[in-house]
C-alpha cells in the first residue's frame, strides 16, 4: 500500500524466478517426504498408539475409527463440546479395558441438518469408520437416517429424543436415551398430581427437543383443567425477565423443557429478582449440578445421579477432569460410544475384523447389565433403549439434587 | 493511503479509469489476462466439460457431496449477482427466498397437504415454486422504491429473519416447526427419478449452467446495461429515461426466482427442510462466495463458491488437508512476498535452524515440555518432529494450555510484524513462524472443528486484503 | 400497573445495552460507512474479560477489594482492552480496504468475526460462563416498591448508559476530535486537506466505538449473567438493526432505536406472546423504515449530482 510501484517491479521481474523456486520447493518437500516414509513408519506407529494411549492389552491388532458427531461450533457447540469430551474419554477407557485400539474421529454438524448430511457422507466415505455416536439433535437424524441405513452403518445418538425417530424407518438408528412420549408423560402426571397447580406456564425453547415434549405435556396438563401459557424463547435468548413479569401469583409451577442448564439458571434469578415464587420443573436436558442450582427446582433424569454412585466414582474423577461442570449431554453420549467399543471388542474377540456390518449385527445384540446411565442397556428392535425410565431430583438450597423416590 | 496517483472517486480519477484497466502485476495479472482472453461462452464450455469430466472420475460420496454443496453455492452465488453485484442493491434476505423454493417445494411435493389434496408431481410443483419466488422478490424489493444503501439492507434482513422465525413458529402442523418436513419426493426427469447423489450432482450442473446462459443474455440485453446503469447513478440513468423503480424491481425478481429454484433442488437432494438450514449463517457463505470471487462477474461468483466450499467444507474437515493448506499459506505467503531472495531464503534456513536449536534448549531442560510429538498425521508430522515444541498432552481437553498462549503470541507477534520494517521484520518472522508451527501442533490440529471456522476467517480476512475486488472481480468506478 | 412498569424497566435495560452497542456501531459507521460485523463480537470480548475481572479478584461470592472497586476496574479493563483491539482490526482488517468497493469490507468484518468467536471458544471453551451478579450485589439491594422490584444491577445499567451516552455526545460536539471525526465523516479527503490526521481520527473513533462495545459487554453480564463465545452475533444484529432504524450515523438515532428494540420486544413478549415477539418486532421495524427511510432520526441524504 505504501509503495505500490517497488512491489509491482519485483513481483514483474521474478515471475519466472518464482516458478523455478516453486518447483524446486515443491521437489525438496517431495523427497522429504518420499524419503522419510522408510524410516518413519515405526514412529508413525507409536504416535498413534500412545495418542489413543491402549498399548497396554498387547492383544493383536484391534483397530477401527468411530466418527462422533455433534455441535461442536455454532451457537449450541456447550452441547457438542461435552459430548466430544466425553466420546474420547470413553474410547480412552474402553481402549485400556479392551486392549483395542479406537480413535475418535469428529465431525462438526452445528445442529444443522444439512450440514449433518455432509458429515456423514464424510464418515460413510471414511472406510475406518466402523460406526458413529450421534447427531445430536433429532432433526439431525431425520436427515442423516437414510444415509447410514443406506450405508449399513450403525449410529447411536445420545440425545436425540423424538418418538418419530424409531418407527422402523431407520434400521441402523439406536439411541440410549427414552422418547419424548416416555418422559413427557411421566412429568406431566407427577406435575397434575403432586405439585397441584393451578396454573402453569411452558416454555419452549424452538428446538426439536424442546417442542416435541411440549407437545406431549400440553394436552395431559389441559385434561387436568390446568390452565396453561404456553411461551417459546429462542435458545440463544439469555434474558428472561420480561417472560418472567408474565408468571402470575396463581401460576406455581414453570414447565421448561430446554437443554441450556445455563439458561434455566438465569430464569431462575429473573425469578428471585422478581419476588416470583413459581417453582422451575426441567426436564432432562437440564439435569447439571453445578450449573442449574436453583433452590426447590424439579429435574428429571434419564438415571440417577452418578456422582452419588460409589462404585462410578473413577469414572467420576476423570469425567471432571476431562469437563469439569459436566451435565446431562456427556454420559450418554459415553454410554453410546461404549456401547460401540464393546460390539467392536466382541468382534475381535469372534476372529474377526470389525466391519460395518458386524459391527452393526454386535450392536443389536449389546446386552451390558450395568451402565453408566445407571440402568441396564439393550435395545428394542427399532433402536430404542429398553426399558428406559426417569428418575425425579428435587434441588435444595446448596445445589445438590436429591433423588425423589418414586411412589 | 497511497501518496500517489489521485483518490479513488475524484473527477481525475475516473477520467484515467481506462490507463488502470491494465493488468495487476504477479499471479493476479495472469489471472485477469485469462479471464479477459477466454471467450465467456468458450470459458462456460469448458467449465461444464470439467464439471461433467469430475461427476465421471469416480470420487467418494463425501466428496460428491461437497461438489454438490458447491454447485449449490454457486447457483445461489450467481443468483445474489443479480441484485448485488449487477444492480448494486444490498440483499441480506435472500435466504429467505431460498428457504421459499425449499418450503415451497417441500410442502407442494410432499405427504404434508396431501390431507387438503396437494401433492403435485416435480415438474409441476418446481415452476410454480419459481414462480412464488419471483412474486416474493418483487414484494421484498417494493421498499426499494423508497430505501436506498443500507437503508434497504436491513429491511431484506428483517425478510430472511422473520422467514426462520415464521417456520420456526407458525403452523406447526403444517409447517412442521423445528422438526421440518421430511419425505420429500425425488425429482423426475425424462421417465426416470433421480435419487442418486450423483443424479443431483448432475441435475445442479446442468441447472446452474442453463441459469448462466439464460442470466449471460439478460446481461447483455437492455435490462443488463439497465441494472449497471442504475448501480453507478440512478438519477442519471432516470434521466436517460431508464424506469429506475423498475429495474430495481426486476433485480430482486430474477434473483428471488434463481434462489427459489435453488432451494428447490437443495430440498430434493437433500428429501427434507429445517428452518435451520436457512439461517444467517449460510448467507453469509453466499455472500463470501460472491465478494471473494468478485461481485459482477458470474464466473466470478462460481469461482468463489467452490473455492470457499472445497476449503470450507472439503480440506479443512480433514486434519491432514487442513495442516497442509496451514503450512503450505504460510510457505506460499513468504514465497510470494519477500524479497530479495537472499533474505528469503535467511528466513527459511534461520526459521529452520532455530526450531531445532530451541527444540534441544528445551529438550535438555525438561523432557516433558517435549514430550506430546506432533498432531497432525502423515508426512507433515515427519518433517517437523523434534523441530516443534509439543508438551506432553494432559488429561483435562478443555482448560487453556500452553497451546492457547502460542497462539495468542503468535497473533500479538503478527501484529508487531506489521508495524516492523526491515531487517527486523524478518528476523521477528523466524520466531513468529516458529511458534505457529508450535501453537498449529499442540492446539489448533486437536481441535480440527474449531480451527476449520478459524482458519476460514483468517482466509477471508487475507483474501480480500490482497485483492477487494475478488478473484474475478473488476476494480470498478465508484462514484463516493 | 406493577407489571407494566416491570416490563418498562426490563425494556429499558435491555434497550440501553442494546444502544451503546448500536452507538458504537454507529460511530464507525458514520466515518468508514462499513457494516462492521465484528462489532458484537468486541462485546462478547468486553462480556469476557468482566467475567476474569471477576474470578481475579477471588470470585462472585467472596471479593477481595469493595464491590465499587471490582466494577471500576471491570469496567476500565474492557473498555480499554476492547478498544485497543478495535484498533488493531481497524489496522489490519479494514485500512487496507480503505479505498476498496464498499462490499469488501463486509467480507473482512465476517472473516474477523469468524476468528474472534472461534478463537474465544478454542480459549474458553464454549460452556457459559456466569457472573452470578446476585452474590455481590444483591437483589435486597434494589428498589422495592410493593410488588414491584428493580434489581440495582439494572439500574447501574441505566444510569450509566445515560452517563456514557451524554459523554459521548460532549465528545462528538464539544472537543477538538469531535470535530475531527464529524469532519472525516462528512468528507475524508477534504478533512486530510485541511491537515486532518484521518488515520488517527478514524483509529480513535475505533477506539471509542469498540470500547462502548467492551464495557456494555459488562454491563450485559451484569444483568444477565450468562457470558459466551457466540453472544456477539444476536447482539450485534440488534445493535446493527437498532443504527439503522434510529438513522445511521446519528448518535441519539442510535440511542432511540436501542430503546425502541429493548421496549418493543418486552413489551410483546409480556403482553402478546414469545413465539411471536421477533416476528412482531420484525413487522413493526418494517413499518418504521417504510414511514421514515432514512431512520427515525437519520438526515434525508442529500444526492451528489
Amino acid at each position: 500500500m505504501r509503495n505500490p510501484h517497488r512491489r509491482r517491479y519485483i513481483a514483474v521481474m521474478s515471475r519466472s524466478r518464482l516458478a523455478v523456486l516453486a518447483l524446486t520447493a515443491l521437489f525438496v518437500v517431495g523427497c522429504g517426504s518420499s524419503s522419510n516414509n522408510s524410516t518413519s513408519s515405526s514412529s508413525s506407529n507409536t504416535s498413534s498408539s500412545s495418542s489413543t494411549s491402549a498399548s497396554t492389552g498387547g492383544s493383536t491388532s484391534c483397530t477401527a475409527s468411530v466418527g462422533m458427531e455433534g455441535p461442536i461450533t455454532g451457537p449450541v457447540a456447550v452441547l457438542g463440546e461435552e459430548q466430544l469430551a466425553f466420546a474420547k474419554l470413553a474410547a480412552q477407557d474402553d481402549n485400556k479395558a479392551n486392549g483395542t485400539n479406537i480413535t475418535v474421529v469428529q465431525g462438526d454438524t452445528q445442529l444443522t441438518p444439512s450440514i449433518a448430511t455432509t458429515v456423514t457422507q464424510q464418515m460413510i466415505s471414511n472406510s475406518k469408520i466402523v460406526a458413529v455416536v450421534g447427531p445430536a439433535g433429532s432433526q439431525e437424524v431425520e436427515a442423516v437416517g437414510p444415509l447410514f441405513g443406506r450405508a449399513g452403518m450403525a449410529f447411536i445418538s445420545g440425545s436425540a429424543t423424538n418418538s418419530a425417530l424409531t418407527d422402523g424407518k431407520n434400521p441402523t438408528f439406536f439411541r440410549v436415551v427414552s422418547r419424548d412420549d416416555v418422559q413427557g408423560p411421566q412429568d406431566a402426571h407427577y406435575i397434575v398430581n403432586k405439585l397441584h397447580p393451578k396454573a402453569l406456564m411452558i416454555v419452549d425453547d424452538q428446538e426439536a427437543y424442546s417442542t416435541g415434549l411440549v407437545s406431549v405435556m400440553i394436552p395431559i396438563f389441559k385434561a387436568a383443567g390446568i390452565t396453561v401459557d404456553h411461551e417459546s424463547v429462542s435458545q440463544k435468548q439469555t434474558d428472561f425477565s420480561s417472560l418472567v413479569a408474565k408468571v402470575t401469583p396463581q401460576t406455581s409451577v414453570v414447565v421448561l423443557p430446554w437443554q441450556v442448564a445455563a439458561n434455566a439458571q438465569q430464569f431462575g434469578k429473573n425469578l428471585a429478582e422478581q419476588k416470583k415464587s413459581a417453582v422451575i420443573f426441567g426436564t432432562d436436558g437440564l439435569f447439571s449440578p453445578g450449573t442449574f442450582t436453583i433452590n426447590g427446582s424439579y429435574v428429571s433424569s434419564f438415571g440417577p445421579d452418578i456422582r452419588g454412585i460409589p462404585s462410578d466414582s473413577n469414572l467420576v474423577t476423570e469425567a471432571k477432569a476431562a469437563y469439569p461442570k459436566f451435565g446431562t449431554f456427556g454420559p450418554p453420549v459415553y454410554a453410546a460410544e461404549h456401547v460401540i467399543d464393546e460390539a467392536i471388542s466382541t468382534v475381535c474377540k469372534g476372529g474377526q475384523t470389525p466391519s460395518r456390518s458386524n459391527v452393526l449385527a454386535a450392536i443389536k445384540q449389546t446386552n451390558e447389565s450395568s451402565s453408566i446411565l445407571g440402568q441396564p442397556i439393550s435395545f428394542t428392535p427399532h433402536g430404542d433403549l429398553a426399558g428406559g425410565k426417569f428418575f425425579l431430583f428435587k434441588i435444595d438450597a446448596k445445589g445438590n439434587y436429591n433423588l425423589i423416590p418414586s411412589s | 493511503m497511497s501518496s500517489q496517483g489521485p483518490s479513488i472517486g475524484v473527477d481525475e480519477w475516473v477520467a484515467r479509469s481506462g490507463e488502470r484497466r491494465g493488468y495487476s502485476p504477479g499471479w493476479d495479472g495472469l489471472l485477469e489476462r485469462i479471464n479477459d482472453r477466454v471467450n465467456w461462452w468458450l470459458g462456460l464450455a469448458l467449465a461444464a466439460g470439467i464439471g461433467f469430466a469430475f461427476g465421471q472420475a469416480g470420487f467418494s460420496s463425501f466428496v460428491m457431496q461437497v461438489a454438490f454443496n458447491a454447485l449449490l453455492l454457486a447457483l445461489l452465488a450467481v443468483g445474489l449477482n443479480i441484485a448485488v453485484g449487477w444492480a448494486g442493491l444490498l440483499d441480506l434476505g435472500y435466504i429467505g427466498f431460498f428457504g421459499f423454493g425449499a418450503y415451497g417445494f417441500a410442502l407442494l411435493s410432499s405427504n404434508q397437504l396431501s390431507s387438503s389434496g396437494v401433492h403435485l408431481q416435480a415438474w409441476e410443483s418446481v415452476p410454480l415454486v419459481m414462480i412464488g419466488g419471483a412474486i416474493l422478490g418483487l414484494l421484498v424489493g417494493l421498499p426499494s422504491r423508497r430505501l436506498i444503501g443500507d437503508y434497504l439492507a436491513i429491511v431484506t434482513l428483517f425478510f430472511g429473519e422473520a422467514f426462520v422465525e415464521f417456520t420456526n413458529n407458525v403452523a406447526p402442523s403444517k409447517l412442521g416447526g423445528p422438526n421440518g418436513i421430511f419425505g420429500l419426493d425425488p425429482i423426475r426427469g425424462f421417465g426416470s427419478q433421480i435419487i442418486s447423489l450423483k443424479g443431483y450432482y448432475y441435475l445442479m450442473l446442468v441447472l446452474l449452467v442453463v441459469t448462466m446462459v439464460v442470466l449471460r443474455l439478460l446481461d447483455t440485453s437492455r435490462t443488463g446495461r439497465a441494472w449497471r446503469a442504475v448501480r453507478e447513478d440512478p438519477l442519471a440513468a432516470s434521466l436517460m429515461t431508464v424506469p429506475v423503480n423498475r429495474v430495481k424491481l426486476m433485480a430482486f425478481s430474477f434473483g428471488a426466482m434463481v434462489a427459489a429454484l435453488a432451494g428447490a433442488a437443495f430440498a430434493a437432494e437433500q428429501t427434507n427442510v429445517f428452518p435451520t438450514n436457512f439461517d444467517t449463517s449460510y448467507l453469509i457463505l453466499i455472500y463470501a462466495a460472491l465478494i471473494l470471487g468478485g461481485a459482477g462477474s458470474m464466473a466470478g461468483a462460481v469461482l468463489g463458491a467452490v473455492v470457499i466450499e472445497a476449503t470450507y467444507d472439503g480440506f479443512l474437515r480433514s486434519p491432514h488437508w487442513a495442516g497442509v493448506i496451514f503450512y503450505g499459506l504460510i510457505l506460499l505467503t513468504l514465497l510470494v512476498k519477500l524479497r530479495p531472495w537472499r533474505r528469503l531464503a535467511g528466513v527459511l534456513v534461520g526459521t529452520v535452524v532455530f526450531g531445532f536449536v530451541v527444540y534441544a534448549i528445551v529438550h535438555a531442560i525438561s523432557p516433558s515440555a517435549t514430550a506430546g510429538g506432533p498432531q497432525s498425521g502423515g508426512f507433515v508430522a515427519d518433517l517437523v518432529r523434534n523441530w516443534v515444541i509439543v508438551p506432553a498432552p494432559k488429561a483435562g481437553t478443555i482448560p487453556a494450555g500452553p497451546g492457547n498462549l502460542e497462539f495468542a503470541a503468535v497473533i500479538c507477534l503478527l501484529i508487531a510484524l506489521v508495524q516492523l520494517r526491515g531487517r527486523w521484520r524478518s528476523i521477528l518472522m523466524i520466531p513468529t513462524i516458529y511458534l505457529a508451527a508450535c501453537a498449529w501442533e499442540s492446539r489448533l490440529v486437536g481441535q480440527p472443528s474449531i480451527t476449520r471456522v478459524i482458519l476460514t476467517g483468517a482466509v477471508l480476512i487475507v483474501m480480500m486484503n490482497s485483492r477487494p475486488q475478488g478473484l474475478l472481480g473488476v476494480r470498478r468506478v465508484e462514484i463516493v | 400497573m406493577h407489571k407494566f412498569i416491570q416490563e418498562l424497566v426490563n425494556g429499558l435495560t435491555t434497550g440501553s445495552v442494546y444502544a451503546l452497542i448500536a452507538l458504537g456501531y454507529s460511530m464507525v459507521y458514520g466515518i468508514l460507512k462499513l457494516l462492521n460485523f465484528a462489532h458484537g463480537d468486541l462485546f462478547m470480548v468486553g462480556a469476557f474479560i468482566g467475567y476474569f475481572v471477576i474470578q481475579w479478584f477471588g470470585g462472585p461470592a467472596a471479593l477481595s477489594v469493595p464491590v465499587p472497586i471490582v466494577l471500576l476496574v471491570m469496567f476500565v479493563l474492557a473498555g480499554g482492552g476492547v478498544g485497543a483491539l478495535g484498533v488493531v482490526i481497524e489496522r489490519f482488517a479494514y485500512r487496507p480496504l480503505r479505498d476498496a468497493p464498499r462490499i469488501a469490507p463486509l467480507i473482512t468484518a465476517l472473516g474477523v468475526s469468524f476468528f474472534l468467536e472461534n478463537t474465544a471458544l478454542l480459549f474458553f471453551g464454549a460452556s457459559y460462563h456466569i457472573y452470578n451478579t446476585s452474590d455481590f450485589i444483591p437483589f435486597s439491594s434494589g428498589i422495592h416498591i410493593g410488588a414491584l422490584d428493580i434489581d440495582m444491577a439494572r439500574i447501574m445499567v441505566i444510569v450509566l448508559s445515560v452517563v456514557l451516552m451524554i459523554g459521548l455526545r460532549l465528545i462528538v460536539n464539544r472537543t477538538q476530535l469531535g470535530r475531527q471525526m464529524r469532519a472525516v465523516a462528512t468528507d475524508r479527503e477534504a478533512a486530510e486537506m485541511l491537515g486532518i490526521n484521518v488515520d488517527y481520527t478514524i483509529a480513535a473513533t475505533f477506539f471509542l466505538g469498540s470500547a462502548l462495545a467492551g464495557v456494555s459487554g459488562v454491563m450485559w453480564g451484569l444483568v444477565f449473567n450468562s457470558v459466551w463465545n457466540y453472544m456477539g452475533f444476536l447482539a450485534g444484529l440488534k445493535a446493527f438493526t437498532a443504527a439503522v432504524v434510529g438513522g445511521i450515523g446519528s448518535i441519539s438515532g442510535a440511542v432511540l432505536g436501542g430503546l425502541l428494540i429493548g421496549l418493543a420486544e418486552s413489551f410483546i413478549t409480556g403482553y402478546v406472546s414469545s413465539t411471536y415477539t421477533n416476528l412482531i418486532v420484525f413487522g413493526i421495524l418494517i413499518a418504521v423504515m417504510l414511514l421514515r427511510p432514512s431512520g427515525l432520526l437519520g438526515r434525508v441524504q442529500l444526492q451528489k449530482v
